[in-house]
């Protein structure tokens, strides 16, 4: 995996992020991890209501969100981040989920998939990686968790176009789905920007999407065919 | 009336009849259809005697009939015998039958005169015929019907007058007719304010009446026309009455059979309403009231509301207690006491519905209960278990991710340091993140926070994403539903998926949830090996309990080698 060194690139400017999570040790524990990788924690929330006001105050660039926050433990993280993205379409969002489950991911997705996030709580331990996916949404891409993706790649399937694709295409498709750009995928799976085109190509053609340029749109339409 | 009494005039009619058969048979005789119609007529009244005993065994009417027959007979056999006595007795005793047939109608049905005043009339009427016939058998010699030399003596012959015999006929006419009308009159008071049973009873002498009437006007106006026709037909129209009696008797005998079948007619669970009407029909009295206590010593009210004195019930009515019954009774017309073992029929049958039913709403009383506490067990579980999921993810999930970042960091901080204590902190790192695998797993086992997140359709969906046979979703209705309708349809799809993974041989499944009248509808279908059976397997069985604790059916259909197609029905408003 491609790690952005985030602490050791001074030249980019320091990411303003906001955190909200219900519990006090894990949200404290983040925000020690965030800021000792160079990021910038303007503000820390211990619920939706507080995170939106929050947002409203210091317009950060990324909001990481637990879903599951009070009063109800339900989706109030989901629905703040909706919000958030619906007032303040800027803000890039990572939701913190202790799901495998679609509904929220898709709920998330439906209106403009750019700097969005759908990761599972647990990814905070890489903490290389985790910086890396804010890294990500604040640019605008897509991260979608790979374990949520590598279930809807691995679900059994009759009669569908998805087991003639090769190995190599299969492994382009999941990180597509995980919202990789083509040239992020060339550097994983040590392949030309070139011949990841070319699967990109062949297995759109396979699996009758129509190609589409830009990264989120191609998230969406991946996600969508590989859940449906 | 005792048994010996009714033998004793059973026997009695039947030597009368062979005497009167016996003594007027003449070879001869240009009177013999007459002779067997009186005979026949006799007969009639004494078998009505009869049958109104069987009929009615506390009511003097089988005794009235009989002495009618009687008194209809005796005096023609007196006459026949050739005998002075005989002869002037049965002279003065003809036609007192008609004073017995009066007194019959007056006493309809018990054969007990009902007020002192109907006692004098028909006392005064016995009195004046017998008075007459006396009077005018003093002026009737025997020899002007024409017997000649084979007539008896008339031992009261006083003078031989034919004038002085048709003026007291002429004087005992009006007064007869007055009394006729006085009797009249009063049957006709009797069956205007008789009700129900009583009025039903007095049917049959609605027959009898105008018979009798036919007679007594038939004989007046055509005697003169012919003797021989007139004697040989009139009884016959006389015979309609007890024959007419007979008949209804014989279709009241049925009135038993009416109880058995108005009882099984009666629709289980029938109101108290519906039971009285079947008894009252059954009863033929229209007039039956079935009356319950009221709780708090308050009487008794009927099934119309009304209020019963079960102590002192109206004049004309008789209470019956229901046996069996919290204290019911059973109010009806007095006249049935002529039928105790009919009116004893009914009020068991009546104990016998009233404790069915009450058995029948304790048994339904129960059913809700266990049903009430059945759902209430499934929805505490189901609560139990979200407060569970709820506990892990608050708890064990957040201190595993806590632990997580903490071992994250520490690993961070020894890499370059001291390459094996970073090796050791990644593999814990590694364990904690198996641990957080394996502990939303189970919690999603516990209960799946999707479904109390968004519903049947992130829910479904999830389950179908992680069967491990290929599954479809063709309907799921984007709505939410009751906590436990969801739970139920969300373990159907589940355990259904599951199953079709472990036993069917299945390459796919299909799933639909959908409304359909009022339920909701949860189709689990496979394409495998089919064969699979409800009573088999404590998890398909487990899932019919748990569908049955929200009032729904679990059917499973599964013909062996054509797939297996399990539809939970649940009632969802």
């Amino acid at each position: 995996m491609s790690v952005t060194p985030g602490v050791a690139a001074p030249a980019r400017p320091r990411l303003r992020v906001v955190i909200a999570e219900d519990a006090v040790l894990l949200r404290e524990g983040l925000r020690r991890v965030l800021t000792d990788a160079g990021l910038d924690v303007a503000g820390v929330a211990g619920d939706a209501v507080d995170l939106v006001s929050l947002v409203a105050a210091l317009h950060p660039d990324v909001v990481l969100a637990d879903i599951r926050m009070p009063p109800s433990q339900t989706t109030e993280g989901l629905q703040a981040a909706l919000e958030i993205r619906r007032r303040w379409p800027g803000t890039a969002v990572i939701v913190l989920s202790q799901h495998v489950e679609t509904e929220h991911l898709f709920e998330l997705l439906a209106g403009d998939p750019r700097g969005i996030g759908y990761v599972l709580k647990e990814r905070v331990a890489d903490i290389a990686q985790f910086t890396d996916a804010i890294w990500r949404v604040s640019a605008g891409e897509s991260v979608i968790d790979p374990q949520v993706v590598s279930r809807l790649v691995a679900r059994p399937r009759r009669d569908s176009p998805l087991q003639t694709l090769t190995e190599r295409e299969l492994a382009v498709l999941a990180l597509m789905a995980e919202g990789r750009s083509n040239h992020a995928i060339a550097a994983q799976l040590y392949m030309s920007p070139k011949t990841v085109e070319t699967h990109v190509g062949n297995l759109f053609a396979k699996l009758g999407l129509l190609p589409a340029a830009e990264d989120h749109r191609r998230v969406l339409a991946v996600l969508t065919y590989l859940r449906s | 009336m005792g048994r010996w009494l009714r033998a004793a005039l059973i026997a009695g009619a039947t030597a009368a009849v062979g005497c009167f058969v016996w003594s007027s048979w003449l070879p001869d005789s240009q009177y013999v259809p007459t002779e067997i119609s009186f005979a026949v007529v006799a007969l009639s009244f004494m078998v009505a005697g009869i049958a109104a005993w069987q009929r009615w065994p506390a009511s003097r009417l089988g005794l009235l009939f009989t002495i009618v027959g009687y008194l209809y007979l005796v005096p023609y056999i007196l006459v026949n015998l050739a005998n002075p006595v005989a002869w002037t007795i049965g002279n003065a005793g003809e036609g007192i039958y008609t004073v017995a047939l009066a007194h019959l109608g007056l006493a309809w049905p018990t054969g007990r005169l009902r007020s002192r005043f109907e006692r004098g009339v028909i006392v005064a009427d016995y009195v004046q015929n017998i008075a007459f016939n006396t009077a005018a058998t003093m002026f009737w010699n025997p020899a002007f019907s024409g017997c000649d030399a084979r007539c008896p003596a008339n031992v009261l012959l006083v003078r031989s007058s034919r004038p002085a015999w048709n003026a007291i006929n002429t004087v005992e006419g009006p007064i007869g007719l007055v009394i006729t009308g006085i009797v009249l009159t009063l049957i006709v008071r009797h069956w205007r304010s008789a009700r129900g049973w009583s009025r039903r009873a007095m049917i049959p002498l609605l027959w009898i009446g105008p018979a009798v009437g036919a007679e007594v006007v038939l004989t007046g106006s055509l005697f003169k026309f012919s003797g021989q026709v007139t004697y040989a037909l009139l009884p016959l129209v006389l015979l309609a009455g007890p024959a007419l009696f007979v008949i209804s008797t014989v279709r009241a005998r049925t009135a038993g059979g009416a109880l058995g079948t108005a009882i099984v007619d009666l629709e289980p669970g029938a109101s108290p309403g519906l039971l009285r009407d079947a008894l009252a029909r059954a009863l033929g009295d229209s007039t039956l009231q079935l009356a319950f206590r009221q709780p708090g010593g308050a009487g008794h009210l009927d099934t119309s509301g009304q209020v019963v004195d079960a102590d002192r019930p109206d004049s004309g009515r008789a209470v019956m207690p229901v046996a069996g019954s919290d204290g019911a009774v059973l109010v009806y017309d007095e006249g049935l006491e002529l039928e105790p073992q009919l009116v004893k029929l009914t009020a068991a049958a009546a104990g016998m519905a009233l404790e069915h039913a009450r058995l029948q709403a304790e048994v339904q009383d129960q059913l809700e209960q266990v049903r009430a506490s059945r759902s209430r067990i499934v929805e505490a579980g189901d609560a139990e278990r979200r407060r569970l999921e709820r506990d892990l993810h608050d708890g064990a999930q957040q201190r595993l991710v806590t632990l997580s970042l903490a071992l994250g960091m520490a690993r961070d901080r020894a890499a370059g340091a001291d390459p094996e204590l970073e090796a050791l902190i990644t593999s814990a790192g590694k364990e904690a993140r198996e641990a957080l695998t394996e502990l939303r797993e189970l919690a999603r086992g516990i209960h799946p926070a999707v479904l109390t997140e968004t519903g049947l359709t992130g829910a479904v969906q999830a389950l179908v994403e992680r069967s491990p046979v290929a599954a479809t979703i063709t309907a799921v209705p984007d709505e939410r539903f009751p906590a436990a309708i969801e739970a139920t349809a969300y373990f159907v799809v589940s355990e259904a998926l599951a199953n079709v993974a472990k036993h069917a041989m299945a390459d796919g499944a299909q799933v639909a949830i959908y409304r359909r009248l009022g339920r909701l509808v949860v189709e689990v279908s496979d394409d495998g090996a089919g064969g699979a059976r409800a009573e088999f397997g404590s998890g398909l069985r487990g899932l019919a309990d748990r569908v049955a604790s929200v009032g729904g059916v679990l059917r499973v259909d599964s013909p062996p080698g054509g797939g297996t197609r399990l539809e939970a029905d649940i009632p969802c408003p």
